[in-house]
């Protein structure tokens, strides 16, 4: 029974294998990736670009849904022994794997040294103390929280990119349209979600994780920052809550923007590409604003090896990944997508082709590298962000839950249950 | 059936009519509307989402789903494993619903009971200490996964053991005079038989691990034994606008198996709903 | 009848006995043993006691889990008992329309969680969905179904409801004809109308199988799963966070096996109850 139906499996596979799979002779490691849609497809182009342009190496890319789902089956591989050579993960969940060891030194590996990565953006600037401790990532899809604008509205409207929250305040509810007593269009909006929670904690002057891993939440700051979407989104109305989960929540706004039901949005500077080749209006990209200080937190994701893949897996995924940090790949991977690019050299190129003259908006993140702030280097960052705070948020702002009541709870459950 | 009120008879078959008609709609409606999406294009869809009719016979969005996923992996791996599911079932409950039905020795009470227990141990309960087992073997992310844990069906045991009941023990007894093997007797026997109890459990097993997706979701981590709704479920991605025909298109691949079995086998999937499966 | 050889019985339930030993047993021990440990699958256990059924109660999460749940299956079960009632009274006809009918309607039963939780996350979608769009032009008003706190787990029952009322429909449909005319007839003589011969005749013969359908479609409910991590992932607010989405969340988004093997203990005894209550109902049908 076992015998036949595994000679079923071969042939079908065989027939199967519509998308071109490695010719033989080649080592083969497969990278799981998450998120879909445009970034997909540029990744994929550029593992093709990769495959063809050596004979020696093969890269098996494999889709598994989004951050969270990528991320929940890289842990269950982790704990099946079947994990990955190469995978990317948020940065968050970093400090937490590399505690668990399961992440592969890279320090060792041939030109490691010599990848010339933007400081903000690599493992020194990621986390504080980061560049202290043995290479563990290496930035992928790096960005950084931005602001969108509506450029026929603003124009119509004659308003800049607000600089405070105040202005923001103020643009919010110029902009807002009702209509019989139903409000057409929002001046802002913006996901319920802990990365832009966290830039308003920075604004405010406050910090969600203190360096030395205390849940702090921000303190006074983590609770205005709360209180500042509570009034806009429930006092005013003029800020739209965008429904959905994670990255539900992501899309939602994405689309309201594009069908100009809300003027000006916050989201991350990795959809600039998306966004400006899908809008019927001038987008335009603008910095996020300050209140005590300007801040803003990194996102996205860091390329990561497992330390239990076999070794000629791993030798490819290194091949790999010297690929994508060559120059030209950089820079084809930021302009493709609105990611930053990751290498000094690939700033440098496109900063000497003129690419920010005629891209204003692509400048935007990468200035904004300016004011970013670092994660602690936390093994309970991630499980903080997504157990305890990330509902509490959406309860308070949604549900209108008390801010500090909210606060309180969540950190008392963070000290509570480690 | 006599009626004494014969005027209001036609106005309420009517209504009752009316009433089904649309309890047709709401139950197909849907389906059809899927089916219409996915045969748009996105823009189409953007404009007139429910428009009912799509205004060409667009095939992209399959293409698209063909692109996006090794479709026919999915399908082979995921018909692979009801086969196998369903198979070794009934391979295991022939003799065990045999013993319990036919044979008196002892322990018969509690192989009995262990069998009844099994409806209180649903997947949910059991995945987490088989994944650690199936881990410490490396067998995650293997057909054995998706396939062993779901060997025994109590529901199956018990249909067998139920139909089993109803075959004179002389018969049995026949056979081993003319020098059969229990073996022989159980398979060679009794199982043509039971042929139409077969039949129904076999497609209803079927069916049921072909459509599953909590197991599959748990116990396989990427493309190599990755099952249809699994992938198709994936469609939804994030970020830049789902792409509702392509979702539809996929949608529309994975209920066309489960629909068509359905049609085909219509009485045998209700037999075996009537009696009192899950 | 005795065995041909005393040692048969060990072949013919040997592979049933051991796959349940392995695969059922022995997992429920260990996921109960597990409850005491913190555990996150990739380092070493770390005992606890009794502090992850602490960690339920306190944070709020058994509650949680356990009025969400609860309040799905409350809704399915009478939802979809009464649909599924209705459809078979309507239904329980010769006739090709009938058939047709019937088959629409179970046909939803047939397909998978994931067919119809993908289907639905479309036709609810709050801006370009069917349904929405039937709701505005009925003048009914419309909210983000999925998206709204308040609304997405009803939304989740009517899909759920949808899908398992074809299920009631054929078990009523069979419990209908098990009811011998010449008690219709003998009621129609007496001169009661439809209404009454339902209540004297109808209902009492069907309570056996209405309790049947009522125990099953509730332990349906409390396993749903496909729909919540397909169409909402627990949320929004985790408003649609049920038991066994929970306990997956707990494992594979948390890693925390130690607290979910506490939710399976709790969720196993729970099923235990409503299991014990199928079999009281089947009995009871089987008697009558």
């Amino acid at each position: 029974m076992k015998l036949g139906r595994r000679a079923f499996l071969a042939a079908g596979a065989a027939v199967a294998c519509s998308s071109a799979g490695p010719p033989p002779g080649r080592k083969v490691a497969p990278l799981w990736f998450t998120y879909g849609g445009k970034n997909r497809q540029v990744l994929e182009a550029l593992v093709r670009s990769f495959n063809q342009s050596q004979g020696e190496h093969w890269i098996k890319p494999v889709y598994q849904g989004d951050y969270f789902e990528g991320l929940a089956k890289l842990r269950t591989a982790l704990a099946a022994r079947r994990a990955p050579a190469l995978s990317h993960v948020v940065g968050e969940v970093v400090p937490y794997l590399a505690d668990a060891d399961v992440l592969e030194s890279l320090d060792t590996y041939p030109g490691a040294r010599e990848l010339d990565v933007v400081p903000a953006l690599g493992q020194a600037g990621s986390w504080i103390g980061g560049a202290e401790r043995r290479l563990v990532a290496l930035p992928f899809n790096r960005s950084t929280p931005i602001a969108y604008l509506n450029g026929r509205i603003f124009a119509e409207q004659k308003l800049a990119a607000p600089k405070t929250w105040e202005e923001l305040r103020a643009v919010a509810a110029r902009l807002t349209e009702r209509a019989a007593g139903r409000v057409v269009r929002y001046g802002f909006g913006c996901p319920i979600d802990w990365w832009f929670w966290a830039a308003l904690v920075g604004q405010a002057g406050g910090d969600v994780v203190e360096a030395d891993g205390s849940v702090s939440l921000g303190g006074d700051a983590g609770a205005r920052a709360l209180d500042f979407w509570k009034t806009l989104v429930l006092e005013d109305g003029n800020m739209k809550p965008p429904p959905g989960r994670d990255y539900n929540a992501w899309e939602q706004t994405n689309q309201d923007f594009l069908a100009s039901r809300v003027a000006m949005i916050w989201t991350s500077t990795a959809f600039l590409k998306y966004l400006e080749e899908n809008a019927p209006f001038p987008v335009v990209a603008a910095p996020l604003p300050g209140a005590t200080r300007r801040a803003v937190p990194t996102g996205g994701t860091h390329w990561v090896m497992l330390r239990s893949a076999p070794e000629a897996e791993k030798a490819t995924a290194w091949a790999f990944l010297r690929f994508m940090h060559e120059t030209e790949n950089a820079v084809t991977w930021a302009t493709s997508t609105g990611y930053l690019p990751v290498t000094r050299s690939a700033v440098a190129k496109l900063e000497g082709d003129g690419y920010y003259a005629k891209h204003p908006n692509d400048r935007v993140a990468l200035d904004q590298l300016a004011v970013a702030r670092p994660w602690p280097w936390s093994r309970d960052l991630f499980r903080v962000q997504r157990e305890i705070v990330q509902p509490r948020l959406e309860g308070a702002v949604l549900g209108g839950r008390d801010t500090r009541a909210a606060l309180d709870e969540a950190r008392a459950l963070a000290r509570r249950w480690r | 059936m006599r009626e004494t009120r014969t005027l209001r008879q036609p106005l309420r078959e009517g209504v009752i009519d009316v009433g089904l008609g649309l309890a047709a709609l709401v139950w197909l409606l849907p389906y059809l509307w899927m089916l219409s999406t996915s045969l748009k294009t996105l823009p189409e869809i953007v404009r007139a989402p429910t428009a009912p009719l799509p205004s060409g016979f667009e095939l992209g969005a399959y293409r698209a789903v063909l692109e996006a996923m090794p479709l026919a992996r999915y399908f082979l791996n995921t018909t692979l494993m009801a086969l196998g599911i369903a198979v070794l079932q009934i391979l295991v409950a022939l003799p065990a619903g045999y013993a319990l039905a036919k044979l008196k020795f002892a322990g018969r009470g509690v192989a009995f009971g262990m069998v009844v227990a099994t409806l209180l141990i649903p997947a949910q309960v059991r995945f987490v200490p088989v994944f650690a087992l199936l881990a410490d073997f490396g067998l995650v992310n293997s057909m054995t996964a998706l396939i062993l844990p779901f060997g025994v069906s109590a529901f199956g045991t018990f249909l067998i053991r139920q139909a089993l009941l109803s075959v004179p023990d002389s018969l049995i007894e026949a056979a081993r005079m003319d020098g059969a093997s229990e073996l022989r007797i159980v398979y060679g026997l009794l199982a043509p038989m039971l042929k139409p109890t077969l039949v129904s459990f076999f497609l209803f097993s079927f069916v049921y691990h072909w459509n599953d997706y909590f197991w599959p979701l748990v116990m396989t981590t990427d493309d190599a034994v990755r099952t249809l709704p699994l992938g198709i479920a994936l469609l939804r991605e994030q970020g830049t606008g789902v792409r509702w025909h392509i979702v539809m298109a996929g949608n529309v691949l994975l209920s066309a198996p489960a629909l068509a079995v359905f049609a085909l086998a219509q009485k045998h999937l209700l037999r075996a709903v009537a009696s009192k499966g899950p | 009848m005795r065995p041909s050889r005393r040692l048969d019985p060990l072949w013919m339930l040997g592979p049933t006995v051991a796959l349940l030993v392995l695969f059922f047993f022995v997992p429920l021990l260990q996921a109960a043993k597990s409850s005491f440990y913190d555990w996150d699958l990739l380092t070493p256990p770390r005992y606890v006691g009794l502090d992850n059924y602490r960690a339920l109660i306190e944070t709020g999460e058994l509650r949680h889990a356990l009025t969400t749940t609860l309040t799905l299956s409350v809704i399915v079960v009478l939802g979809s008992m009464s649909l599924g009632l209705a459809l078979a009274l309507g239904l329980n006809r010769p006739g090709r329309f009938a058939a047709f009918v019937r088959s629409a309607v179970f046909s939803a039963y047939v397909v998978s969680w994931v067919s119809v939780a993908l289907l639905w996350l479309w036709v609810l979608d709050a801006d370009a969905g069917a349904f929405t769009a039937l709701c505005r032009a009925l003048g009914i008003p419309t909210t983000n179904w999925l998206g709204n706190p308040r609304a997405a787990l009803y939304a989740l029952a009517g899909v759920t409801i949808w899908k398992i009322a074809g299920y009631s429909m054929v078990l009523f449909i069979a419990g209908l004809q098990d009811i011998p005319r010449s008690l219709y007839e003998a009621a129609s003589l007496d001169g009661a109308g439809a209404w009454q011969r339902f209540v004297n005749v109808t209902w009492p013969l069907l309570r056996p199988t209405a309790a049947f359908v009522g125990t099953t479609s509730l332990i349906i409910s409390f396993q749903v799963f496909d729909v919540v991590r397909v169409m909402t992932q627990g949320g929004p607010v985790r408003s649609t966070s049920v038991f066994v989405y929970a306990i997956y969340e707990q494992v594979f988004l948390n890693l925390r096996v130690g607290r979910a093997s506490a939710l399976v203990v709790v969720f196993f005894v729970m099923l235990l109850g409503l299991t014990a209550l199928q079999l009281w109902a089947w009995r009871k049908k089987g008697a009558a």
